[in-house]
């Protein structure tokens, strides 16, 4: 067991070249604190699982320094620290939800009263008591998915990755397992997110990274990677060309950029604004609205993984490494921590 | 440790039970105890539930009962049924044990807790023995009970099977579980099992057919070797005799003298060097099949230390002693032929030359030591793990 610091996950230089050589990740650098919610996104092919495999051993990585909670990426026994939820789960049909708990908890060395107790507990979390005694074979997919996250907490882990946990849940599932992760938060558990579902994420998460081709673009905290996006607009009634807007903004000593409807300032400081507004109307221009436009964690995505030369997006990730050319687009694995200095 | 150790255990166990074809196999070793229980023997023959049905060879003037059950249960219960029709049931069952566990979504489960992947392949594995342990332990128990209330006869070494058939049955099993790795189908690991196994009894028939033939040219070899002396001899008296009463006394006949007195023997000379030639081509043979045996798992020679151990060589011996009194008894009027050499020299023994000693089949096989037989097969059930360990371990998923 290594020194157990503030960081739950600390990852330098992970490296997965594939046979074939398919490079899946290229370095990727990443850390998320105890007791936080970091949702991981990228499009599909982006390396998401490859990465949430490493960290379950189900994958060897090709090169790998970092710890998860606080020992070295790979130890076996620190698994017993660690809840998983992988994507497309396949558990057994002849199980039922109660036998299937009793298995995982058993693998996780939880003693026999313990691991009935926590049972009975986690069937009520996850709203399937009356199900534990039926078999998995004739569940829906939600409830799959709700006993598969009871499996994953079953032993009572201090990290939880969820890889797409709300996949083929309805709304409600879904608002149900927010709440659990709230409640898993609020217990000081650690939840590493992957999902698809921005919206979700946006709600949960702490902190977000946003790999691409292997490599981490962008992560920082949810109030950081808005924040540095944040922007005022300035709409004008008339239109007036972009040029002449600007012109008279930069009178005032302020950076805009041209919306089409008005100005855009890269801040949301309103003294920053205060002049570029008195300016306008100082030149009888009409403002029909000025507010603070924050990014959504969509806007972010999409301004991640789509080449803003050409507006298409990106390619998502592993490629052979003899065609694979470094774009200029992409980023270096030392760039990627933008958001905050980890 | 143990806690993950049985957690296994008992899932195995429920994936077998939720599997109708472990339903299916325990209700036929069922019907096998039956069959058992409805066949017995007595003084006038075979008994068959209330029916009696005189068959030569088969009372218990000439078999004992005990000897009969034992064989009943040697070759119908393990010889034919647990060896053969359970062990394809069985492997069709459990083809798919490793495929499923390393199938996206379930290996994730698996590797994701404290445990490490070689025990976890390794547990696996013996959890897939679990099939056949079952049925066999059942089937064991039902049939020495059986043959213990309906026969009459307590056969405690019944339970040998149990240990024999599970060291049989995993040979083919680590087969099946390095296709599975390889695969991750059950499909081509129960296809290529069985095919594997098929090449076993191949190579199996193949090396008593050798033995049986390289044993019986043995005999004719011997046996003609000692008539051409015979014959040698006889000539060389008849020349002795003849030159003596031409008025040469102590006269030593040549070579050539025996040949123009007898041709035959030089006939006699040619065809014995063909059959030892023939012979040392048979023993080149037998020991070459010796040699690739020694290397692979010997299923069938494993099932047969069952009849080794439950059955000794005296108790075979007193009962084909008993037979052929039987057969004496039958045939008092028929001549034994004793002087074997002279039906030797007949034309019609060379067609012999050709046959095979079944007998010597047997003593060959039970000659052959248990370490060899159980040892060399579970070293390369150990190579066969050892891979498919390897690469489970070092696989990515």
């Amino acid at each position: 067991m290594g020194h157990e610091g503030a960081l739950a996950i600390d990852l330098s230089h992970v490296e997965k070249m594939y046979k074939g050589k398919v490079h899946a990740l290229r370095g990727i650098e990443m850390r998320v604190e105890r007791g936080e919610v970091f949702g991981l996104l990228g499009p599909n092919g982006a390396g998401k699982s490859t990465l949430i495999k490493i960290l379950m051993t189900v994958i060897k990585p090709t090169k790998c320094t970092g710890t998860m909670l606080g020992s070295k990426v790979g130890d076996t026994e620190t698994l017993s620290r660690v809840g998983y939820l992988p994507e497309h789960h396949q558990f057994p049909d002849y199980l039922t939800a109660r036998q299937l708990l009793n298995y995982v908890g058993a693998m996780c060395k939880i003693p026999k009263n313990a691991r009935n107790k926590r049972i009975d507990e986690l069937l009520e979390i996850v709203e399937m008591t009356d199900w534990g005694d039926k078999r998995i074979g004739s569940f829906s997919k939600g409830m799959r998915q709700r006993v598969g996250l009871a499996q994953a907490l079953v032993h009572d882990p201090d990290l939880i990755l969820l890889d797409e946990p709300t996949d083929g849940v309805d709304p409600m599932g879904r608002r149900d397992i927010r709440g659990i992760i709230a409640r898993l938060k609020d217990e000081g558990k650690t939840i590493f997110l992957n999902s698809h579902l921005l919206s979700e994420l946006e709600m949960v998460s702490d902190r977000v990274a946003i790999l691409l081709q292997g490599v981490v673009r962008t992560q920082g905290t949810m109030g950081e990677l808005i924040e540095s996006r944040a922007n005022y607009c300035i709409d004008i009634e008339e239109t007036t060309a972009g040029n002449t807007l600007v012109e008279i903004a930069a009178r005032a000593d302020a950076t805009v950029a041209d919306s089409g409807r008005g100005l855009v300032l890269p801040t949301t400081d309103a003294s920053v604004a205060q002049p570029v507004i008195d300016a306008l109307r100082a030149h009888g221009l009409t403002i029909t609205r000025c507010a603070i436009n924050k990014p959504s964690l969509e806007d972010l995505f999409i301004e991640a993984v789509v080449d803003p030369t050409t507006g298409k997006a990106l390619p998502p990730g592993a490629s052979k490494d003899k065609k694979h050319k470094k774009s200029k687009h992409e980023a270096a694995p030392a760039d990627a921590g933008n958001g905050r200095a980890h | 440790m143990l806690m993950q150790t049985w957690a296994m255990v008992i899932d195995a166990y429920r994936e077998l039970c939720a599997r109708k074809l472990f339903w299916i196999t325990m209700a036929l070793s069922g019907l096998v105890v039956l069959i058992f229980a409805a066949v017995g023997i007595s003084k006038e023959g075979l008994t068959l539930l209330w029916f009696t049905l005189p068959i030569d060879g088969i009372n218990t003037d000439i078999l004992t009962k005990k000897f009969f059950y034992q064989n009943l249960f040697q070759g119908l219960g393990i010889g034919i049924w647990l060896s053969w029709i359970a062990s394809i049931l069985a492997l069709v069952t459990t083809a798919g044990f490793f495929p499923n566990l390393i199938q996206a979504g379930s290996i994730e489960i698996h590797l994701s807790k404290p445990i490490g992947r070689l025990r976890l392949f390794l547990t696996r594995y013996l959890t897939g023995l679990l099939f056949v342990a079952l049925q066999v332990a059942v089937f064991t128990t039902a049939s020495f009970f059986v043959l213990g209330i309906r026969g009459g006869v307590w056969i405690p070494t019944v339970f040998l099977a149990i240990p024999i058939v599970i060291v049989f049955f995993s040979y083919l099993f680590a087969f099946c579980v390095l296709i599975g790795v390889m695969t991750r189908s059950a499909m081509p690991a129960l296809l290529l099992t069985m095919l594997f196994w098929f090449a076993l009894y191949i190579v199996n028939v193949g090396d008593a057919t050798l033995v049986g033939f390289r044993e019986g040219n043995q005999a004719i070899v011997d046996r003609n070797t000692l008539a051409l002396e015979r014959l040698e001899a006889n000539t060389r008296k008849m020349v002795i005799e003849m030159k003596a009463s031409e008025g040469t006394e102590n006269y030593e006949p040549t070579d050539a003298d025996l040949i123009a007195a007898m041709p035959l023997i030089e006939r006699r000379r040619t065809d014995l060097v063909e059959e030892q030639e023939d012979l040392e081509s048979l023993k080149k043979w037998a020991g070459r099949i010796y040699a690739v045996k020694t290397v692979l798992p010997k299923t069938a020679e494993t099932i047969g230390l069952l009849g080794r151990w439950m059955i000794p060589q005296e108790e075979i011996d007193a009962t084909r002693a008993r037979s052929d009194a039987a057969d004496g008894d039958d045939d008092e009027t028929t001549p034994k032929p004793e002087a074997t050499v002279e039906i030797t020299l007949d034309d019609e023994s060379d067609d012999a030359g050709q046959g095979m000693d079944p007998e010597a089949i047997e003593r060959e096989f039970r000659s052959r030591s248990v370490a060899w037989i159980v040892g060399t097969s579970l070293a390369f059930e150990a190579f066969i793990l050892g891979l498919a360990g390897f690469i489970f371990v070092r696989r990515d998923y």
